[in-house]
């Protein structure tokens, strides 16, 4: 009971940190109907930043949100402009986003690996390696204080869609695009803020990731299929999805890596994803698409 | 008073072709205009191109002697002209008072917001009832005077409706027109796109009839509801589309 106990919580801590990084994804995919491939790369991405900032200037991994988070944020409003705002309206720019993602996430890892080279990485701040002891129970410290901050983030990014005059715009735009006109939402720029604010999340993600996992810019392909993984089960579009999607799959992966040893555990990702996706394909929370 | 032209225009959706070919329509202060006409003569597509959801290709919208066309539609909303599209077009997830919400969006004063917000609730105080439920949750005929509601917040001078009654059961279709009875004695100017021309043009002063894109013919409401080409255009077509069914 104790060592379920324990796998519980293993389990728990990591489900914070993998719904912020699918929180992102989530958001963009509900807003703008496009499944961001190069989130992962992003992720990696600010996960450098990170890491650099601690091993040079020795800024704390959790700390450097408040680099990552702005300068991912203007990298989203620039890929936007150039790359996303061009294609829009055009015919077939649903499948065009499709292979404009993937395309971006080659060319990110390509220019990462020759910039930083393909060593693994990991930043190293001291409560990487410490734990925390909760009555018979052990924490990682990292990953406690990692999903923390993550939870924190989400409810953050809650409070601002529901209260804030751009929430609900962004709220309109993704529950129904025409309505939100009609209005007077400027669509086409809630898009834009958007797809920054999941670029923010993404490099909030990054920071966490630069400590609590090795990371090279190849790994982003590992990471987008577990993230893929989370929002589909949880329903695309969804944030609660995305938390649920984490949260079930994170204590499930540890759980069966544990009673059935690690290299199984990764796979409990992708059966996820197939029996939802024979079983309920709009997901837990989802709403069914409209073809 | 002419408050509102619309001066030969041309419209259309991304490359295809032009739905509306060259239509003119003047619209008078606190008058009501019922647009009849078969499906695909433009209705929806002038409306749209009113208040901004659409650009013109050619000619000119007009509103207080200001040209509309290129304007977005927050800025032609900020003018006084809603717009009440069809299929009702709520935020489902959104509580009744959040859509209400949203129909205040381009407005800036959060006081101001809530006061126009109550106004609209003293007018359906069945809203006021339901405020915290989903809209998704609503009947079709609440989810309609729902959408009415949205659009009367921010007080406009001219109210567009496409299509207000569709779908809705004779009694409830008929509370609807009672409403737009209402704003039309409130003295507001409004433009409506109506399927079921008899009920939408006992309502109006002023009848136009579009076919094919341009504004075939127009006069006072009563005068177009016995025109012998209203039967004729509405029941020609209908044998004409059995015809062409059967061949």
């Amino acid at each position: 009971m104790n060592q379920f106990v324990q796998v519980l919580l293993f389990g728990l801590t990591l489900g914070g940190v993998y719904a912020l990084m699918a929180s992102g994804l989530t958001l963009v995919f509900g807003v703008m109907r496009i499944v961001n491939l190069a989130h992962a790369i992003f992720m990696i991405l600010a996960a450098y930043i990170a890491y650099f900032a601690f091993t040079i200037y020795n800024i704390d991994p959790i700390i450097s949100i408040f680099i990552t988070m702005p300068v991912m944020f203007f990298v989203g409003i620039a890929v936007y402009w150039l790359f996303f705002a061009r294609i829009k309206g055009t015919a077939r720019s649903g499948e065009l986003t499709v292979l404009l993602t993937f395309a971006l996430a080659l060319m990110a890892e390509g220019l990462l690996g020759y910039f930083f080279s393909n060593i693994y990485r990991s930043a190293n701040p001291p409560y990487a390696t410490q734990a925390l002891h909760f009555g018979p129970y052990i924490l990682s410290a990292g990953q406690f204080y990692a999903t923390l901050m993550s939870i924190g983030l989400i409810v953050l990014l809650w409070a601002f869609l529901k209260y804030s005059r751009t929430g609900y715009a962004i709220r309109a735009t993704m529950q129904n695009i025409s309505a939100a006109q009609v209005v007077g939402v400027n669509v086409e720029r809630m898009s834009m803020v958007a797809f920054g604010i999941g670029m923010a999340l993404a490099g909030a993600s990054g920071s966490m990731m630069s400590f609590l996992f090795t990371f090279y810019p190849g790994k982003h392909w590992e990471w987008i299929a577990i993230l893929l993984a989370l929002i589909v089960l949880g329903g695309m579009g969804s944030l609660g999805g995305a938390l649920a999607g984490a949260f079930i799959l994170a204590i499930s992966s540890a759980l069966v890596g544990h009673y059935y040893g690690f290299t199984w555990s990764p796979i409990t990702f992708f059966l996820a994803l197939f029996i939802v996706l024979l079983v309920r394909p709009q997901g837990l929370f989802g709403k069914k698409m409209e073809a | 008073m002419v408050l509102l032209e619309v001066d030969n225009i041309r419209a259309g959706y991304g490359d295809g072709p032009d739905i509306l070919k060259g239509l003119s329509m003047e619209i008078e202060q606190g008058k009501t205009y019922c647009i009849i006409g078969p499906n695909g003569a433009g209705k929806s597509t002038l409306l749209r191109a009113i208040c901004g959801l659409l650009h013109p290709r050619e000619g000119n919208v007009t509103y207080k002697g200001e040209i509309l066309n290129k304007l977005r539609t927050d800025e032609i909303l900020r003018r006084g002209i809603s717009f009440v599209p069809q299929d009702r077009c709520l935020f489902p997830d959104m509580t009744v008072k959040e859509n209400l919400r949203m129909g205040g969006y381009i407005l800036r004063d959060r006081k101001e917001l809530e006061d126009r917000i109550e106004e609209v609730l003293v007018m359906f105080p069945f809203l006021e009832e339901r405020g915290s439920q989903q809209a998704k949750t609503l009947s079709g005929g609440q989810q309609q005077m729902l959408a009415i509601g949205r659009a009367l917040v921010l007080r406009p001078e001219v109210i567009m409706l496409d299509e207000p009654s569709l779908g809705l059961a004779p009694k409830i279709a008929q509370y609807i027109f009672d409403v737009i009875a209402q704003l039309k004695d409130a003295g507001m100017t409004i433009i409506l796109v109506e399927q079921n021309a008899r009920k939408g043009l006992e309502c109006a002063d002023w009848g136009c009839v579009l076919d094919l894109g341009i504004n075939r013919f127009e006069g006072p409401a009563n005068t177009i509801l016995n025109d012998p080409r209203i039967q004729e255009l509405y029941l020609g077509r209908q044998k004409q589309d059995r015809q062409e069914k059967t061949a």
